[in-house]
């Protein structure tokens, strides 16, 4: 299906990945370290990259800025930091998601999904209903359940940014400047209520968002599988 | 100006001198005689100051009419001219021996202000190349001696409590303690004649309007402004020896904050590599070999040994001091939601009602940690109350306080337990059978604690629990 390249330097660690992606049928490769990984990332085409934060010589936070520097690859991270200024300084260094450890390896196959994805959405149309909602870019029109919503320009831009990467997580400074060019003069504050506002125009239960998750203090992920 | 009677007889001298010499050669000119005399004037006004100088003007004038202008050996004058002349004498003697006498007063005004100035410089260098308090007290009363040229000084420093006390002296120094006193409460300074010679001086040593100790110089023979000069330069000195000590404490606070938080971040990850490679491993067994009743258990059991670590580490971050709040100002409405998202998934099993009326008051605290505050507290109502029934997220917004409710439709807690429950490990025995450590309410109390707020268990309206966590209402 995919090709996967999985980078930790604890073993175990690459074993479980390892054999959680494949049995839902990637094709995994691994390497124990960043040099290794930035090596094998020369020679082959990946369609995803899950690499741990901690590890010795070139850690994770490095491994994304060289891997950024030649390619979009989509790049999920594992780590123990579970503070969100941490993550932010991930994200906005260019990883596209992170899963916590310990974690779940549902989650994990989940994630990774979500990312590959995107990858093999090149080939097709993009991704344009979720749900209950079915998204027309060209007419700029929005409908749930077939009837149409009205979303201001904000909303719209906001919703098809997030669509634009469906399953990554947008820092709050990423969409600020995605969709508002700058982050001067804007608060995270008029961030939330747009977001707020799109939600019960598009979610079912607006206060357990299932679509549009609120990622605590980091910023907003699009989640295509609800 | 020691011995300044000498000045007369020498003066004196001088012009008896001159008379001798202008003697030795006759036939000199009468203008010639007239300049000579002026500049033993001059010169004496010079070398012994304005006494001398006026008594050697009247002599000079006096010799010059006796010796030297017809009749000669008289003070009878012939010629009508000579009187002028005579008087002309008088009045330029007296002020050039005027002049004189202030230009070397000026002189030695200057020279004293260049030595004083010397000496602070040497002074304020010395204490510059002192980095700590030790050395600088060690060699401070020898410098002053010097540099204010006294019989003994001391150095009083004042303490955190507010009194003054000796930091230094020079040995056998007596001083007068409640002028001390006095320099260091009132900011007065004194200065009197001393039994030693010279001035005794109390002076407060100041920065600012802050006082930080009284400098006291006993036999003084320089300049009061010298010693206010030195008691400037201390106080810089004392102050800047302050800073630099502050400055080396937080470089060690720092570096020890650096170690405990890499250390825990060590241990951290040594701790969940091996239980997250377990989980994973056992979820991998079940996904390829089906579920059986003892996968189901192992990963069940996985699962709360990672949230224990989770807890187990959070308490000692928080018992390390590492976890210290980085407040920001936050919608109370944003803690809501991030809470909410985060432990979603332990409600799963309720209806969840957040009432968004007042999530707009804002609050100063650090936005996770109060995030992880009420995800116990939403934890804590999933688990102790039955599945199905609701539980409601409430923001209340007073005048200057913003609560943080969780409420619960469980059995709730009697008051008399409503306190226990935040004491670490402690689990009630009605609630044995529900899984958790007795942790999470104490680490949510900790954390609310740590920003400035309260967190109470009250009973619920209608039954069950009331969790609320008050904060002070931030303004924008």
């Amino acid at each position: 299906m995919s090709r996967v390249l999985v980078v930790d330097d604890e073993a175990p660690i690459r074993k479980v990945v390892r054999d959680a992606l494949e049995r839902v049928g990637h094709d995994v490769e691994t390497a124990s370290d960043g040099e290794e990984a930035l090596a094998r990332f020369e020679n082959g085409e990946f369609g995803l990259v899950v690499a741990d934060w901690n590890m010795p010589g070139i850690d994770g936070f490095e491994l994304v800025r060289r891997i950024r520097k030649r390619s979009g690859v989509p790049i999920l991270m594992l780590t123990v930091r579970s503070e969100e200024r941490d993550k932010v300084r991930l994200l906005d260094a260019g990883a596209d998601d992170y899963v916590t450890k310990p974690f779940g390896v549902a989650e994990l196959v989940a994630r990774a999904g979500a990312l590959l994805r995107r990858t093999d959405a090149r080939a097709g149309p993009a991704l344009l209903a979720f749900g209950e909602v079915e998204v027309s870019p060209d007419a700029r029109t929005v409908r749930r359940r077939g009837k149409a919503v009205h979303l201001t320009p904000t909303e719209y831009a906001l919703l098809i940014t997030l669509l634009g990467k469906p399953g990554a997580v947008w820092t709050h400074r990423q969409l600020l400047t995605a969709v508002w060019g700058t982050t001067a003069g804007v608060s995270n504050d008029t961030l939330r209520v747009h977001m707020g506002s799109l939600r019960r125009k598009l979610e079912s239960d607006p206060d357990r968002p299932r679509w549009i998750r609120t990622e605590p203090w980091v910023g907003y992920r699009f989640t295509p599988e609800g | 100006m020691r011995r300044r009677w000498i000045g007369y007889p020498a003066a004196t001298a001088a012009v008896a001198l001159t008379v001798g010499l202008l003697k030795l050669f006759p036939g000199l000119a009468d203008s010639t005689i007239a300049l000579l005399l002026l500049l033993a004037v001059f010169l004496s006004a010079w070398l012994w100051q304005s006494g001398p100088g006026v008594l050697a003007a009247i002599l000079a004038t006096a010799v010059f009419n006796f010796f030297f202008l017809p009749p000669l050996y008289t003070f009878t004058i012939q010629d009508p001219r000579n009187v002028a002349a005579l008087f002309v004498f008088l009045v330029s003697g007296l002020l050039i021996g005027r002049l004189s006498a202030v230009a070397r007063r000026r002189l030695e005004e200057v020279e004293a202000e260049r030595r004083d100035l010397t000496s602070l410089t040497r002074l304020s260098e010395a204490f510059l190349s002192d980095t700590n308090r030790e050395s600088l007290l060690g060699v401070v009363v020898d410098r002053l001696r010097n540099a204010l040229q006294c019989e003994q000084v001391a150095l009083w420093i004042g303490g955190e409590t507010g009194t003054v006390k000796e930091a230094a002296a020079t040995p056998g120094t007596r001083i007068r303690e409640d002028l001390v006193e006095l320099a260091w409460r009132q900011g007065s300074s004194a200065s009197f004649g001393s039994e030693l010679g010279g001035t005794d001086i109390y002076l407060p040593v100041s920065i600012g309007v802050q006082r930080t100790g009284v400098l006291v110089a006993r036999g003084m023979r320089s300049s009061e402004r010298m010693a206010e000069g030195c008691a400037v330069l201390l106080g810089l000195a004392l102050e800047r020896e302050r800073f630099l000590r502050l400055a080396r404490e937080a470089e060690a606070t720092k570096a020890s904050e650096q170690m405990k938080s890499t250390l825990l971040a060590t241990l951290a990850h040594d701790l969940k590599t091996p239980v997250a490679a377990a989980r994973g491993a056992v979820e991998n067994w079940i996904a390829e070999a089906g579920a059986s009743e003892k996968a189901g258990l192992a990963l069940e059991e996985m699962k709360r040994l990672s949230r224990r670590i989770q807890e187990l580490m959070e308490v000692v971050r928080l018992d390390s001091g590492v976890a210290q709040p980085r407040r920001e100002i936050v919608q109370a409405g944003e803690i809501v939601e991030a809470a909410v998202s985060r432990f979603g998934d332990a409600l799963e099993g309720h209806s969840l009602l957040v009432d968004p009326a007042a999530s707009n008051a804002a609050v100063a605290v650090d936005p996770a940690q109060l995030t992880e505050a009420l995800g116990h507290g939403l934890e804590n109502a999933a688990a102790y109350s039955p599945k199905g029934t609701r539980i409601e997220v409430r923001v209340v917004a007073e005048p200057d306080r913003v609560k943080l409710q969780v409420l619960d439709r469980g059995a709730g807690v009697s008051a008399s337990d409503r306190e226990r429950v935040f004491e670490r490990f402690v689990r009630l025995p009605a609630s044995r059978a529900i899984p958790g450590t007795g942790l999470g309410l104490s680490i949510a109390r900790s954390l609310v604690q740590m920003n400035g707020g309260t967190l109470s268990l009250a009973g619920a309206p209608g039954g069950g629990t009331l969790f609320e966590i008050s904060l002070p209402r931030a303004i924008r």
